[in-house]
């Protein structure tokens, strides 16, 4: 451990933080444009061009907004809850690839924090203990919508972790490795998503429910919850929750785009190492796209409806599609012929319509 | 090595303590957090032996889903604040029994054995590797292994059953 | 059974000899009860006569004769005109039986009687204040009942007219010396009972919850701050896990006792005061009111202006309910989106309002005997334009986003289910009681105006749950395109109003009940006059507040967001629901 390689590392990770912080700012803004567009809107254009200022408004606005403690709140925890919440969320991000390694001043810098051999538990580590800062927000402020919403984030985010949890399978079998250097550069000449269309779909969907996204919002269900978890919360702490949000939704698109849409690779990265996070933005910018797309769109699921989903067609969905990648590895590596992975899409998608067959009208379809 | 010795230390210190603040804290919201705590800082313990993941096992089972569960009840029933427990006679001496019995072996093994514990890292090999721990419960530890799951998939299957029983009657 | 419904008004009166006399009184209308017989009098009506439908209930307090009326409207719902019934009771000591054994839509209305009028319902199940809160001294819309700083009975006050010399009495007398308290009420000493009563009655709906599993409850106040409830509105729910186990809701949040106002004013400054009400709706608020001051003056608008009237009455309808289904969309999640492509086509209704009206909500279009200007060049085209092109091919848009999402079916099939039978029990009326299977559309059942010239469909469903009550307004707003297309083609010249236009109108003394389809429900006006230049009474039958009396049939055993979507499927203004 010499002083070079420490420096490089403090530097990555303080690039990263910054690079989270103004992604969270600017993507408060592409949200609401975008949505406004949506909604035939033209939304914030007020503070600086095209309201390019707005995120720095909102900012500092909430910066001086007072911040309210209930009386009868658990002090302590109520300050801890956002700290906790926004930790994890910066934290994930460290073991995903943003580029190749590239040279500068003589040293090969991997745009990596840090290459864990344990990826993949990693996020899926972080991802699991993430869910504190709500549980304990709704806990601490005393307030029944509160303790509602973080008794549904807790419950939501153990259901949905199986799913992600298998999920996470896929690439790593394909792989034979937990290392996310190693997932991206398993995808040089293909994308996993084609290998694992239903492990990608599994994925996007249980992450939308692991960050609370439109239609799993149910922590915060305005309709019903008020803003659930974070009703009590004001100024920068409920500002806190909101980064987290936010950083959140930046992560889980990353970790999307490295496991199954290639990460940071793309045409020419090897001979331009640069052109590496520009793909990788490009990509992230896709998947935050998609995210903001079905915000606009759809209404939010019942939480029964969404415990029920999570658990009889995800979770069986995830389980089978484990079964059925880890039965075309095998299949590849007995013939010795990788050809054989691609039984694994025409297996899982047929038992994707299977399991759609069966389970149509118990989930979406009405109770009269 | 003398860093690492006083990584241990440290680490110690902090698990230790936050066990007693489980144990001594009324409110039991905090005991679960301390529990939390306890559980990361063994994980840290584990990551010192080069076991990264048994310790990130440990962070996703333990500190992550089972004690959100722990959390969840613990809401959900409004038991933060503890009650009138029910106490009976034998369980104070049993506990003290019991913690006895479990000091002793800890000295005797020390003191009789202090020369011929190995040291750390050849101890555990080359367990911390996930391709190795897979191997490992495949073939050696295969029979216990499915008799885990088996055990595991017994209690899913009766926990479904219970709470369908409501509905059902 | 068809040998019942020919029984007559006049065979009341022989059958309960000694206990019902007809309303002899000029002006007057059905008949006058004896308390201790109204309840075999309403049970005769409801299940032998078809009287199924409990209208209105309300009271007047004639002083000077010194007693007051409780008032029954009771209809058909298979159609016909009303069938009235009073009750006369001292003033000083006003009981009358209560009918929510009978009708259980009497709930809140006899609730509002007692709270503003102090007539005591015996055997009502829960009589506290509804719009007053618990602890307010006196009945305020008792004749000689007057609020801080009051100048007169009746408007125009003479110390703002005439010679614009205006001077505030409340200037003049501050308020502590206008102010009466009870004689054992100390105003310090004074604590806010929290609403003990409304506790009371929750913790006794928990002590007969049953269950196996040993569980337990929690009370969440939703509102009166609360992002779904469309207002200042609040349900207390009794929670079990996420279901719902009771509910009670509490409002007057935004109580401005506008009948009391009402009866201060003159009569045609009544008529922008009704835009109040339902604020989304003005124009069908207009049209009640006329309707029932043009019954006491018994006078017709012309031609033109009844077509007139119909067609911004549908035009209400229309933006109302896409007012209500983008709400409702936004209740069940959906970040605004939908509502904001509905209100997109509100916004070129309230236009064609603002042409002809000056105003785009607050209306204030009619007159007694007519509407009070004539389109502006242009409008007729645009609204020919709306009717015939946009609006068919917009709500078929809508109707292809919105109808078979798999979340919005998921979310509003088999929710809040009100039965037939139920519904017309509770007084349900609009899309309401249209959801529930009950074909009863009082342009239909009991037409007024020019309604029935038009060819429409009644728009009926038959689950009774939300998604029905999203797909009755769906085809309601079609029928109501149906009903403009046809009005717009046949609309004649000639004068909008008959007469000349006036600021005083002579009604002479009687009572009237007009009542309009609005797009929320049956909206009706009982107004009574004296003869003098203002209503002696002046009452709203204010269908958001009836139809909240089913609310809680509705929620029960369904989970705290479907609560919501509920809610919003019944579609509530609080302007209407707390007048």
């Amino acid at each position: 451990m010499d002083w070079a390689s420490l420096a490089e590392w403090t530097l990555k990770s303080f690039a990263l933080i910054f690079a989270l912080l103004g992604g969270f700012a600017y993507l408060t803004l592409f949200e609401r444009k975008l949505i406004a567009r949506f909604q035939v809107r033209i939304g914030p254009n007020r503070a600086g061009p095209f309201g390019l200022l707005q995120p720095v408004a909102d900012g500092i606005k909430l910066i001086f907004k007072e911040e309210l403690i209930p009386a009868q709140a658990d002090k302590i925890i109520f300050i801890l809850a956002p700290i906790i919440t926004v930790v994890p969320a910066l934290v994930i991000m460290a073991v995903v690839p943003f580029g190749p390694p590239i040279q500068l001043f003589g040293r090969t810098i991997s745009l990596q924090i840090i290459d864990l051999n344990v990826g993949v538990l990693y996020i899926m580590a972080i991802a699991s203990v993430s869910v504190y800062g709500i549980v304990l927000a709704g806990w601490s402020s005393n307030n029944k919508y509160a303790t509602l919403g973080g008794i549904r984030s807790s419950a939501q985010m153990i259901s949905y972790e199986l799913a992600l949890g298998l999920a996470f399978t896929g690439p790593v079998l394909l792989t034979s490795s937990l290392s996310l250097a190693e997932i991206v550069e398993a995808q040089r000449h293909i994308w996993f998503v084609l290998y694992q269309p239903v492990g990608a779909f599994i994925f996007w969907i249980s992450t939308l429910a692991e960050v609370n996204r439109a239609p799993f919002d149910m922590p915060e269900a305005e309709q019903e919850l008020t803003a659930g978890y974070h009703t009590e919360y004001s100024g920068m702490k409920f500002a806190l929750f909101f980064m987290a949000e936010y950083i959140k939704m930046i992560a889980v698109s990353a970790i999307a785009v490295t496991l199954f849409f290639g990460g940071y690779r793309g045409p020419f990265v090897d001979q331009v190492p640069l052109l590496g996070p520009i793909y990788f933005l490009l990509k992230v910018v896709g998947f935050l796209f998609l995210m903001v797309w079905v915000r606009a769109t759809l209404p939010r699921i019942r939480y029964d409806r969404l415990m029920a989903f999570g658990w009889k067609v995800l979770f069986s969905l995830a389980l089978g599609n484990a079964m059925l990648t880890a039965l075309g590895v095998l299949l590849a590596d007995m013939f010795q012929n990788s050809l054989w992975l691609w039984s694994i899409p025409v297996t899982t998608i047929a038992f994707f319509l299977l399991v759609a067959y069966l389970m149509r009208g118990s989930i979406a379809g009405g109770n009269r | 090595m003398s860093v690492d010795y006083v990584l241990f230390g440290g680490l110690a210190l902090v698990t230790i303590l936050s066990a007693l603040g489980m144990l001594f804290s009324r409110n039991a919201v905090y005991s679960a957090l301390y529990l939390i705590f306890n559980f990361s800082t063994i994980a840290v313990l584990y990551l010192m032996l080069s076991a990264p993941f048994i310790a990130l096992a440990q962070i996703t089972v333990y500190a992550g889903a089972i004690m959100v569960l722990f959390l969840f009840v613990i809401m959900l029933l409004g038991a933060e604040q503890r009650g009138q427990a029910v106490r009976t006679w034998w369980m104070q001496p049993l506990a003290l029994g019991l913690a006895g019995i479990l000091i002793f072996e800890a000295i005797y093994l020390i003191f009789t054995h202090r020369t011929s514990f190995p040291p750390l890292r050849q101890a555990v090999g080359d367990l911390g590797n996930p391709l190795q721990i897979g191997e490992q419960l495949f073939s050696n530890y295969l029979l216990a292994f499915e008799a885990v799951a088996l055990l595991l998939l017994v209690a899913v299957i009766g926990a479904i059953f219970l709470s369908r029983g409501r509905k059902l009657r | 059974m068809s040998e019942q419904m020919i029984l007559t008004q006049t065979d009341l009166a022989e059958r309960f000899p000694g206990k019902v006399r007809r309303d002899e009184r000029k002006g007057y209308e059905g008949y006058i009860v004896e308390a201790d017989a109204l309840l075999q009098v309403a049970q005769t009506l409801r299940d032998e006569m078809g009287y199924d439908y409990l209208s209105s209930i309300t009271g007047v307090d004639y002083l000077p004769d010194g007693y007051m009326e409780s008032v029954y409207h009771f209809y058909r719902t298979t159609g016909g005109p009303a069938l009235v019934l009073k009750v006369q009771t001292p003033r000083d000591h006003a009981v009358v039986p209560s009918l929510v054994s009978l009708y259980p839509g009497a709930e809140f209305q006899e609730r509002e009687a007692w709270d503003l009028l102090g007539i005591r319902y015996e055997g009502h199940p829960d009589l506290r204040r509804i719009l007053m809160w618990e602890g307010f001294a006196g009945h305020p819309l008792r004749k000689d009942w007057r609020e801080p700083y009051y100048e007169e009975d009746a408007k125009p006050f003479k110390s703002r007219w005439p010679d614009g010399h205006v001077y505030r009495i409340e200037d003049k007398n501050p308020f502590h010396k206008n102010v009466d308290y009870p004689p054992d009420f100390d105003p310090d000493q004074w604590v806010a009972d929290n609403d003990a009563a409304l506790y009371a009655s929750l913790a006794k709906i928990q002590s007969t919850l049953d269950s196996s599993l040993k569980t337990d409850t929690v009370i969440v106040n939703m509102g009166p701050q609360h992002p779904s409830t469309h207002g200042v509105f609040r349900m207390v729910v009794l929670l079990e896990g996420e279901t719902v186990r009771a509910l009670k809701p509490v409002m007057g949040y935004l109580h401005r006792n506008h009948e009391k106002i009402g009866e201060r004013n003159t009569y045609i400054m009544n008529m922008p005061f009704t835009d109040r009400l339902d604020y989304l709706s003005s124009m069908s608020n207009n049209f009640g009111y006329a309707l029932a001051v043009e019954k006491l003056m018994g006078i017709k608008p012309p031609e033109r202006a009844e077509y007139l009237r119909v067609i911004m009455a549908e035009f209400t309808r229309i933006s109302n309910h896409l007012f209500a289904i983008g709400s409702l969309l936004n209740d069940l999640g959906a970040y605004f989106t939908p509502m904001l492509y509905a209100i997109e086509e509100r916004e070129l209704i309230l236009d064609i309002f603002e042409a002809v009206a000056g105003s785009r909500m607050m209306c204030n279009y009619f007159r007694f005997g007519g509407v009070a200007r004539d389109l502006p060049e242009g409008v007729y085209e645009k609204m020919r334009d709306l009717a015939f092109e946009r609006l068919p091919r917009r709500i078929d848009e809508l109707d292809l986003y919105l109808t078979n999402n798999e979340i919005i079916r998921a979310r509003c099939e088999g929710v809040g289910v009100l039965t037939p039978e139920q519904a017309i029990a509770f007084s349900a009326s609009g899309p309401l009681l249209r959801a529930s299977g009950v074909p009863y559309d009082i342009r239909r059942a009991d037409p007024y105006s020019i309604y029935d010239r038009f060819e429409f469909d009644v728009a009926v469903r038959y689950h009774g749950d939300v998604y029905d009550r999203y797909l009755v307004r769906l085809d309601e707003i079609r029928q109501s395109i149906r009903i403009l297309q046809q009005a717009l083609r046949d609309l004649p010249q000639g004068p909008i109003l008959a007469g000349k236009p006036q600021y005083q109108v002579r009604v002479p003394p009687g009572e009237a009940y007009g009542r309009v389809e609005a797009p929320k429900g049956e909206l009706g006006f009982y107004v009574v006059s004296n003869g003098k230049p203002n209503p002696w009474r002046y009452h709203v039958r204010a269908p958001s507040f009836v139809n909240i009396t089913a609310l809680e049939t509705m929620a029960k055993g369904n989970k705290v967001a479907d609560v919501v979507a509920i809610l919003g499927s019944i579609d509530i203004v609080l302007g209407e629901l707390d007048r």
